[in-house]
């Protein structure tokens, strides 16, 4: 028998929203220990150095929807969190052109002009249309979603605010609200634009770690996901995170540590132990066993109930809710030691989208291929992806001279299929390699010496996302974000305010309202609820009164 | 000048259907149809000799308020649905019992049973909202204006006494994609993906995308299954024919309206290919939501309702394959019984889903997804002949490299030679055959895109935004002009519903 200690609460797994949901109880006078089962924390939101000298964003890689609230009451600037924006983005066409975002809003209009000329103000319409959807939903984020079956007294005030915030917007906007929040990218952005180049370069947002093409409804509102962040005020910017996303993970460390919080990393959570209905602790792989009245699970829905709960525990139904969830994996990612800066011959010299995000698929058609070839088990033939090259701003990636680059794939099967066979077992290290030749020769039309300049790679498929960070199927979002699982619907209908048929435990991450991203809005949310059934009070935003 | 209290432009069923409800009202009316036949995509035609339904083949979704305001006399006979299966252990649906057809158990029988039967619940319950104007979303939120919203409430209300699971489950789904639900309940294969091919019939889309749920559930609105009228569809067009003429209703063929007279802003009648004019401060269009516009001119819409029309999604996926067959095609493992009713040819939800991919870029499935009847087992055809009828997804409206005679010809070998794999002999058999593709669809009919419901059923495209945001209360622009037809709410199928929603606005406002 190994340790055995006592806690007022633990939360399991030390992802961004679990270590965010254990600031909150620490910074409220709980003891608090947070268990991790790798070595390191941050689950989704690391940094980890696999080649000497270089620095990987391992999984995310790019900041913006972290809550500004969070981060001010958590103080995390003061823990070495610094987030620094980056500007642009570019897609380049296999004929030695490129369309480039840039966040200037002159030249964006030039560059869409010499592209299309009828485009340059469907541009001002399409992002005007943008941004007030993410107002409309960013205050949202912070609250939990009402339950329209209940009714209790919060359920009714929490719709109340939902209907008062519609009806706010106006007959025509409601109209306007379902048709974004229900209608597909490309249909969305058909209906704006003319140049397929311009829709490709748009339309990543929509699918990015979905299981949904850009002819599938509702991954308009998906889009959302990459737009309703902000750095530093500016909403939909995004930015580096100074040393990686890891560097999120490690200030929300301090502040808890601070906060008078413990941390045990390296043995996993073996089971959530239960008493008559009642959370009493949790046991580890190691032995070790820990007590607390209240835990809560940073790990995805599935994973906290389908593994490591007593199906014993759960309600029937309950349990098949769980099952039937939807999380499957969809995305890859490349991360690649670079000895120097590759070339990019179409960009003009010191092109300042170099340093943005940058993409090879130039029409609607390509991306629904690509998913095509997905619902089929197979890794796109002609991915879409997502590089940048951090080091550019952040020198702390690289050695001098040196560069890293972050390449995200979509789509990528976490069932590979081979042979008419689907099985997560199909990715075999040969077959992750040939997945990485198939996104290098892409990459080629952009950058042709992109081979000559890796120096290591790090291939990441959903299996090993599902293996490392936990990640059930690799989903990178916890679990689907389409409407039978979004708001009230999240996770599960009946238990979208954290809380689970299991008293005392509790969901805190990213499977639970407002769902994945770096965000640590589901982690803020939960301590708010935990901390209301322990009659406290956290300062949050939407604290029921 | 002539001079009609209305005018209703087409005699599909929507437009005798209005004109039905706007003359039992004492209003002298006038139906104007472009073409020589009546019926609209209902019509029957002939080929080589042999009568048979050009387009619309079966009933499922007529509704009950229509047949009872029409008096429709129809009688129909509910036939059985058969998923052909390539292992011939086909599957048939009948009513709520789900067998093999050789009569053995199906091990999925409960779970369908289950599923279906929840579908068909939450299907009755939409069904109230197709027969009003869809919620009005400039309601206030005041007391003194919640009967604006009242269709909406008295649906929640409904919802809460089906039970807090159902009304859950309900909001779960509702929005959701048709293959999760189906294959969470049962194994992928033909009962399956029978299912998922009622999900998206006549829609550009796949089961796997969000809102095919939703199409599954308005499909089952009147309780689910099939009917084949007796008579033919022919029977059918007869009936609404006729409800409309006994109230005193004025048809008119090949009488094609090219303008609606606006005046001001006011309706003052239409006028016709030949220039005639006829005039009516009151016009209900069943043409398509853009032709209806042009008709009436640009100029009397706002230019976010032309954009918004513009943008109406009318991309008709469906095509249709007729054929006449020297004798009666026998269907190894059915009984004449099980093969005279619906044969679907959908392996599977995947299968399905995997048809839907190359409409997408242009081309023909390979593997069509088929609705076969064979009207003729039913109500014998005098020559002794034999008719299928199919329907065939995903066709393209326009293939790359146009309808050649090959490209025509290729659809119909390929659905011969589906049906021939479950009826050997029967590619033998056929003296004719006809392809109707979403192109003729749309040039015989006048359905934009060839569109089975005038313009896609996806959720950003229904109840209060269809078919568009602004526009989706009939009243369609110019006052006294009201849209009539599929691409109004509900939407398509043969229902009425549209046209007697349409009509029952018209006729509240011009008496106010
Ligand atoms: C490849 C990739 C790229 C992404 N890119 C971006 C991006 O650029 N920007 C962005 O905003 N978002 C991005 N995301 C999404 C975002 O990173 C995640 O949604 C988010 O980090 C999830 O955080 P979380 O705290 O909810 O859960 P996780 O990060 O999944 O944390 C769960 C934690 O629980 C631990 N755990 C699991 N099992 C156990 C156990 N049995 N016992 C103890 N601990 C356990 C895990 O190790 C992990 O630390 C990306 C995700 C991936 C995978
Ligand atoms: C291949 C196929 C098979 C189908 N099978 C079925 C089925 O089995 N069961 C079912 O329920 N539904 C079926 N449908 C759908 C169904 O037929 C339609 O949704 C429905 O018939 C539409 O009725 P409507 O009255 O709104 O329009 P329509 O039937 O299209 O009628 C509109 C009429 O307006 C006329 N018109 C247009 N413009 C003018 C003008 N300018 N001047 C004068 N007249 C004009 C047209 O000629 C036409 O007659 C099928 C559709 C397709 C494409």
């Amino acid at each position: 028998m190994g340790r055995h200690d006592r806690y007022d609460a633990i939360i399991a797994g030390a992802g961004h929203n679990g270590l965010t949901t254990a600031c909150y109880l620490a910074k409220a006078g709980l003891k608090v220990l947070v268990v991790e089962k790798n070595d390191w924390i941050g689950g989704a939101a690391v940094s980890r150095s696999l080649h000497p000298g270089w620095t990987y964003s391992n999984c995310s890689y790019v900041c913006s929807l972290l809550r500004r609230e969070i981060v001010r009451d958590l103080e995390l600037p003061r823990f070495g969190l610094q987030v620094i924006p980056y500007e642009g983005g570019a897609t380049f066409t296999s004929d030695g052109d490129y369309f480039a975002y840039y966040s200037d809003h002159d030249a964006l209009r030039r560059e869409i002009a010499r592209h299309e000329p009828r485009d340059v103000d469907a541009y001002d319409r399409f992002s005007q249309t943008v941004m007030r959807q993410c107002r409309f939903i960013r205050p949202f984020l912070l609250r939990t979603a009402p339950d329209p079956v209940r009714m209790r007294p919060r359920d009714i005030s929490e719709l109340a605010y939902l209907v008062r915030k519609v009806h706010g917007l106006g007959a025509r906007e409601i109209g306007e609200t379902l048709r974004f929040w229900t209608m597909s990218i490309g249909d969305f952005l058909d209906e704006h634009f003319e140049n397929d180049l311009i829709k490709a370069h748009l339309a990543g947002s929509g699918i990015i770690g979905t299981g949904l093409g850009v002819y599938s409804p509702g991954s308009a509102y998906v889009l959302l996901h990459h737009y309703m962040g902000d750095v530093d005020g500016t909403i939909g910017a995004w930015g580096f995170a100074r040393g990686g996303m890891g560097s999120i993970s490690r200030a929300l460390g301090l502040a808890f540590e601070e906060a008078g919080g413990t941390i045990v990393t390296g043995s996993g959570i073996d089971k959530f132990l239960t008493r008559g209905g009642k959370v009493t602790g949790v046991a580890l792989e190691n032995g070790d066993t820990y007590e607390a009245p209240v835990v809560a699970s940073n790990m995805d829905v599935k994973r906290t109930f389908l593994k490591h709960t007593d199906r014993d525990d759960l309600p029937g139904d309950f349990l098949r809710a769980v099952e039937r969830f939807k999380i499957r994996g969809s995305s890859g990612k490349l991360n690649i030691a670079l000895d120097r800066l590759p070339e990019f011959p179409a960009a003009p010299a010191g092109a300042p989208f170099l340093r943005g995000d940058m993409h090879c698929s130039t029409s609607l058609a390509e991306l629904e291929r690509a998913y095509d070839d997905w619902k089929d088990g197979r890794w796109s033939q002609s991915p879409y992806f997502d590089m940048l090259i951090p080091s550019q701003i952040d020198p702390t990636m690289a050695p001098p001279g040196s560069h890293m680059m972050t390449v995200f794939v979509q789509y990528a099967p976490y069932d590979l299929e081979v042979d008419g066979v689907r099985d997560a077992a199909n990715w075999t290290e040969e077959r992750r390699r040939a997945f990485a030749d198939c996104v290098l020769d892409k990459m080629s039309a952009a950058c042709p010496d992109i081979k000559e300049r890796v120096q290591h790679v790090e291939i990441r498929s959903p299996l090993e996302l599902e293996t490392e960070v936990g990640l059930t199927e690799g989903n990178i979002f916890q679990g689907e974000l389409t409407f039978d699982q979004l708001l009230f619907n999240r996770p599960v209908p009946g238990y979208a305010d954290y809380r689970s048929p299991i008293r005392g435990l509790y969901l805190v991450g990213s499977s639970a309202h407002p769902g994945g991203g770096v965000m640590a809005a589901p982690g803020a949310n939960a301590a708010r609820e935990i901390l209301i059934d322990l009659g406290r009070r956290s300062g949050l935003p939407a604290e029921a009164a | 000048m002539e001079q009609f209290d209305a005018i209703v432009i087409g005699a599909g069923h929507n437009g005798l259907t209005a004109a039905a409800v706007l003359a039992g009202k004492g209003k002298r009316v006038l139906v104007l149809e472009r073409s020589t036949s009546l019926g609209g995509m209902m019509a029957t035609g002939t080929l080589n000799g042999v009568q048979l339904p050009r387009l619309a083949h079966l009933l499922y979704n007529l509704n009950p308020v229509v047949v009872r305001d029409l008096g429709l006399k129809l009688d129909a006979k509910p036939v059985p649905t058969v998923a052909l299966s390539e292992d011939g252990r086909h599957v048939v649906m009948d009513g709520a019992e789900v067998r093999f057809a050789d009569g053995t158990a199906h091990p999925d029988a409960a779970a369908f049973v289950t599923l279906y039967q929840r579908l068909v619940r939450f299907g009755t319950l939409l069904g109230q909202l197709a027969q009003a104007a869809p919620p009005d979303l400039s309601g206030s939120l005041s007391l003194a204006q919640a009967g604006e919203l009242g269709a909406l409430a008295r649906l929640g209300l409904r919802l809460r006494l089906m039970g807090k699971a159902e009304m859950r489950e309900f909001l779960r789904i509702v929005l959701s994609n048709a293959q999760d639900l189906i294959l969470d309940e049962l194994a992928d294969g033909p009962l399956a993906g029978a299912l998922a091919a009622d999900a998206v019939r006549g829609a550009w889309a796949g089961p796997s995308a969000p809102g095919t749920v939703f199409s599954l559930i308005y499909r089952l609105a009147q309780g689910g299954g099939a009917a084949l009228p007796s008579g033919g569809m022919d029977a059918v067009v007869s009936a609404f024919v006729k409800a409309a003429e006994a109230r005193g209703a004025t048809i008119r063929t090949g009488a094609a309206v090219q303008r609606i007279v606006v005046e001001g802003d006011r309706v003052t009648g239409v006028e016709l290919a030949d220039g005639s004019r006829v005039s009516s401060a009151m016009v209900l269009s069943t043409a398509g939501a853009a032709q209806s516009m042009m008709l009436a001119g640009h100029g009397s819409y706002d230019i976010e309702a032309v954009r918004r029309l513009r943008n109406f999604r009318t991309k008709g996926t469906a095509a249709k394959v007729n054929l006449v067959l020297s004798g009666a095609p026998k269907f190894s493992g059915l009984s004449r019984e099980q093969a005279s009713g619906r044969l679907l040819i959908a392996r599977s939800v995947r299968a399905v889903e995997r048809a839907f991919n190359p409409v997408k870029y242009g081309e023909a499935s390979k593997a069509p997804v088929i609705e076969a009847v064979v009207p003729t087992l039913t109500v014998p055809d005098a020559s002794g002949k034999h008719v299928v009828s199919a329907v065939v997804q995903y066709v393209p409206y326009a293939p790359d490299g146009g309808w050649t005679d090959t490209a025509r010809q290729t659809v119909i070998d390929q659905v011969v030679a589906a049906l021939d794999r479950f009826a050997p002999g029967l590619a033998a058999m056929v003296t004719a055959s006809e392809l109707l593709t979403p192109a003729d669809i749309e040039s015989e009919t006048g359905a934009p895109g060839g569109h089975w419901h005038h313009g896609e059923m996806s959720f950003d495209q229904l109840l209060s935004v269809r078919p568009a945001n602004g526009l989706a209360h009939y009243g369609f622009g110019p006052a006294g002009l009201y849209l009539a037809g599929a691409a109004a709410h509900p939407g398509g199928d043969v229902t009425g519903a549209p046209g007697r929603n349409a009509a029952l606005k018209a006729l509240k406002e011009m008496a106010a």
